[in-house]
């Protein structure tokens, strides 16, 4: 409540972060994964006994290295760099604990960062040019720099949904950051690390694929051949190991977030109360079967391989990946960083310190003074309910209420604020905080979106006066 | 094989001819050229029929029909261990068949699969569609919610619209006035009985056909000399990529059943008024506007007769077109039937559009 609110209508905020960070993560993956391809084909390159094939198989990785370099430095960074401008504007309260508790683990982040682009650009530019040996090694010190970037981020964003019993204890003191290696080693941190080494490495596999498509399979049928079946085995150990480092995974989420990913499983009441087991689904699906897709169109055919067929196993890879992003983001509901902050921004200590004051009095960026009724109602709006709802279009609270008068709406918000142990709604949504006057605004400021005025009623005060 | 297995083998096969049929197979070809893409689709629709076989079965144990059949979807939909999933499963499945049928249809109309030898597996192909259409207007009311029932009662007046005979047909397949429970019987009889009674053997008709016969090349490649045309052996090269096609359907039906899991209405009530924006499902909605359309030109009973009259007469010369469209090459005849078929899917584009904008 110390930032001002970043107001996108329709989508969200939350889904400017989800569209930039989605795209993202199939990139950055795949410049960890791809990191590891890279040295280790021409490892394999460099050790075959055939000088033709060797040939082939180095000019094939030095044109899939060019490709890498585009996508992964250019598009991959962009994106990268795009997310730490939506996170900061869309979940500034969020951002700032995390940047206060990981600073040092951000300017490493950056530091390996920077060796990746480095090593990158010399490997390309390298091919031919260096002695061979010399020229792995730079693949193996980029191996290494873009592993680490992996270890690294994985514990801040496993902390976000397992903070550990011990950050919490200092939590609000000013002494978080005391506890880094508490909250960076939390209980998701190594089930939450080798999930992501595996899809890591099926994505490096996925993405060569299409350059190991564009070889002519009638003109290189060898090449092509073993670079389609080489590429294909590296979605080989995602596909083994993923169910058991699923369980392991799900063990280690609090029950209460566990609760979340069973909700789904007998009702499909709208939005969040089963969207977790739903997108689970799309994840255990589209896992188990990629591997059948590649296996019947790249390992059994490598030479009739073509490109269509490779975007494919790209787009199932995409929707396994944007499914469990989602599901990740989702199974922290109610929270943003567990236990500690609500999606909302609040903070769970200072809730009853807002109920007593009021949520304006506490916020420094939304209110003036503005004596409108409905005006505090749309300012507690976007500070309370924003970073999940829209009013028309993500999650819209126009038609999510539509059909309730003023006082159902009120008592609406009132079992919110309540927030009681049974109450269904606690589970993933933050309770509404404010005092009773606040509760009123926001009911009055709903109500005129749920149930507008007649036309030729006074007009109310469509916006927060500045 | 080891000597047990081939023993077994060999017992079997002495029974019933896997040899044959294995011989059969290596040596079945399959044609490679820019438009083997729309070889898939044959393959795919029969997955999506395997599909609705297996949910419609779970449905089954849950589903009661007659007054009941609102409150059993509401226990599948709500209750039942992903229950949810099933119905979605199935009625996305649904729609997917619908769409795949047409663009298999369509492929093999343009590619003009349907001439010699292949008349009946155009024909066969046809009434599978017809009874597909069926199979989806019947299974649509199962449910009875607010919008499958008002659905059904606008969708039942076409048949009554029928001169004569219509109002009677029309009765029966409702079992009295109005829609009702009754009918809800009859849908489910038709449903689950009597559509795959008729629609399985034809299949395998439809089936048997395509493997008699084979894929059939577009003109343009008929065109080039033997030596020129590309071929891939059926088995196993084009089973493997059909089977990775039928993976992908899966995944974008688990897609679509989870993101967009089939939503339940309402429970009907007959009293009540319709409510705004009751329209058919997307595969009838383009002859329901034309004939609206239709119907804004000739007003009354006139505008309903000379709308099934020309929907009829369209629907005829479509299926008849291996008999006036049979020669082989790309002669006059053939380019009115290509421009014939262009229209068609114009035709069905624009009306579908005009339909959904105009419930807007």
């Amino acid at each position: 409540m110390n930032y001002p609110f970043w107001d996108i209508p329709h989508i969200g905020s939350g889904w400017v972060i989800g569209m930039i960070a989605i795209f993202h993560v199939m990139i950055s993956q795949f410049a960890v994964g791809g990191g590891l391809y890279l040295p280790m084909a021409e490892r394999k390159a460099l050790k075959m006994s055939n000088a033709e094939e060797r040939a082939d198989w180095l000019k094939q990785l030095a044109s899939h290295s060019k490709f890498f370099l585009v996508l992964t430095a250019v598009f991959g960074t962009v994106s990268g760099v795009g997310i730490w401008f939506a996170i900061g504007l869309t979940h500034p309260e969020a951002t700032s604990t995390l940047i206060h508790n990981f600073v040092f683990g951000w300017a490493m982040e950056w530091v390996f960062f920077m060796v990746e682009l480095t090593t990158i650009a010399v490997y390309y530019y390298t091919w031919d040019r260096i002695d061979p040996k010399l020229h792995l090694k730079v693949g193996w010190v980029y191996a290494g720099a873009s592993i680490a970037t992996l270890v690294i981020i994985n514990g801040i964003l496993s902390f976000m949904l397992t903070p550990g019993d011990t950050w919490i204890g200092v939590a609000g003191t000013g002494h978080e950051a005391s506890k880094f290696w508490n909250a960076f080693f939390n209980p998701t941190y190594w089930p939450s690390l080798f999930l992501r080494s595996c899809v890591c490495a099926s994505l490096a596999g996925i993405w060569a694929l299409i350059t190991a498509s564009r070889i002519d399979g009638d003109k290189q049928p060898a090449l092509k051949t073993s670079m389609v079946k080489w590429s294909v085995k590296w979605l080989v150990p995602s596909f083994v190991a993923m169910p058991f480092l699923m369980i392991w995974y799900y063990s280690m989420v609090p029950a209460s977030q566990r609760a979340l990913l069973t909700l789904g499983i007998d009702t499909i009441n709208s939005g969040t109360f089963s969207v977790v087991t739903r997108m689970a689904l799309i994840i255990i699906v589209t896992s188990a079967t990629i591997v059948g897709v590649a296996y019947f169109l790249a390992y059994r055919n490598p030479t009739e391989f073509n490109l269509s067929h490779a975007l494919s196993v790209l787009l199932l890879a995409l929707m396994a990946t944007g499914a469990g992003e989602y599901s990740r983001e989702m199974l922290r509901k109610p929270f943003v960083i567990g236990r500690w902050m609500y999606s909302n921004g609040v903070r769970v200590p200072s809730v009853s310190k807002v109920n007593a004051n009021g949520y304006l009095a506490e916020s420094n960026w939304v209110w003036n003074g503005s004596p409108s009724g409905y005006s505090r109602g749309e300012a507690i709006f976007r500070g309370e309910c924003g970073s999940c709802h829209t009013l028309d279009g993500y999650r819209p609270l126009r038609q999510l209420l539509a059909g309730r008068d003023r006082t159902n709406i009120e008592n609406f918000i009132v079992m919110l604020h309540e927030n009681k142990a049974d109450s269904p709604y606690r589970r993933f949504m933050p309770p509404m905080v404010g005092t009773k006057q606040d509760v009123a605004d926001l009911a009055e400021f709903l109500n005129a979106q749920v149930n507008p005025p007649a036309p030729n009623s006074t007009k109310a005060v469509l916006t927060a006066q500045k | 094989m080891t000597s047990k297995t081939a023993t077994i083998y060999d017992w079997v096969d002495e029974r019933l001819g896997l040899s044959e049929l294995a011989a059969f197979a290596r040596h079945k070809t399959v044609p490679v050229h820019a438009q083997s893409f729309w070889y898939y689709w044959g393959g795919i629709s029969l997955f999506l029929f395997l599909v609705q076989c297996f949910t419609g079965v779970l449905l089954l144990v849950y589903f009661r029909p007659g007054a009941e059949s609102y409150e059993s979807v509401r226990q599948i939909t709500f209750v039942m261990h992903f229950g949810w999933l099933i119905r979605s499963a199935h009625a996305w499945s649904a729609n997917l068949m619908m769409f795949s049928i047409l663009v298999h249809m369509f492929s093999v109309f343009f590619m003009k699969a349907y001439r010699k030898p292949r008349e009946f597996g155009w024909l066969s192909g046809m009434a599978l569609l017809g009874l597909a259409s069926v199979f989806g207007f019947s299974g649509y009311l199962l449910p009875m919610d607010e919008l499958s029932y008002f659905a059904t009662k606008v969708g039942l007046e076409i048949p009554a619209a029928i001169p004569l005979i219509g109002p009677t047909i029309a009765n029966m397949l409702r079992g009295g006035p109005d829609v009702s429970e009754f009918t809800v019987q009859r849908f489910f009889a038709l449903h689950v009985v009597v559509l795959p009674a008729l629609f399985l053997p034809l299949l395998g008709f439809h089936l048997w056909l395509v493997q008699k016969h084979g894929n059939a090349a577009p003109p343009s490649e008929e065109a080039k000399p033997l030596s020129a045309r590309k071929t891939m052996p059926f088995m196993p090269n084009f089973l493997r990529k059909d089977l990775a096609m039928w993976l992908i359907s899966l995944n974008i039906l688990a897609l679509l059943a989870s993101v967009f899991p089939w939503a339940l209405g309402k429970a009907f009530d007959p009293l009540a008024p319709a409510p705004t924006g009751i329209h058919p499902e997307w595969y009838f909605m383009s002859p329901f506007e034309m004939l609206k359309l239709l119907g804004a030109f000739l007003p009354g009973a006139v505008g309903e007769i000379a709308g099934i009259l020309l929907f009829t007469i369209g629907i005829v010369l479509w299926v008849l077109i291996p008999f006036y469209d049979s020669t082989s090459a790309s002669g006059k005849r053939g380019r009115a039937a290509h421009y014939f078929g262009i229209v068609a899917v114009a035709l069905l584009l624009a009306t579908t559009a005009i339909g959904y904008w105009t419930i807007r």
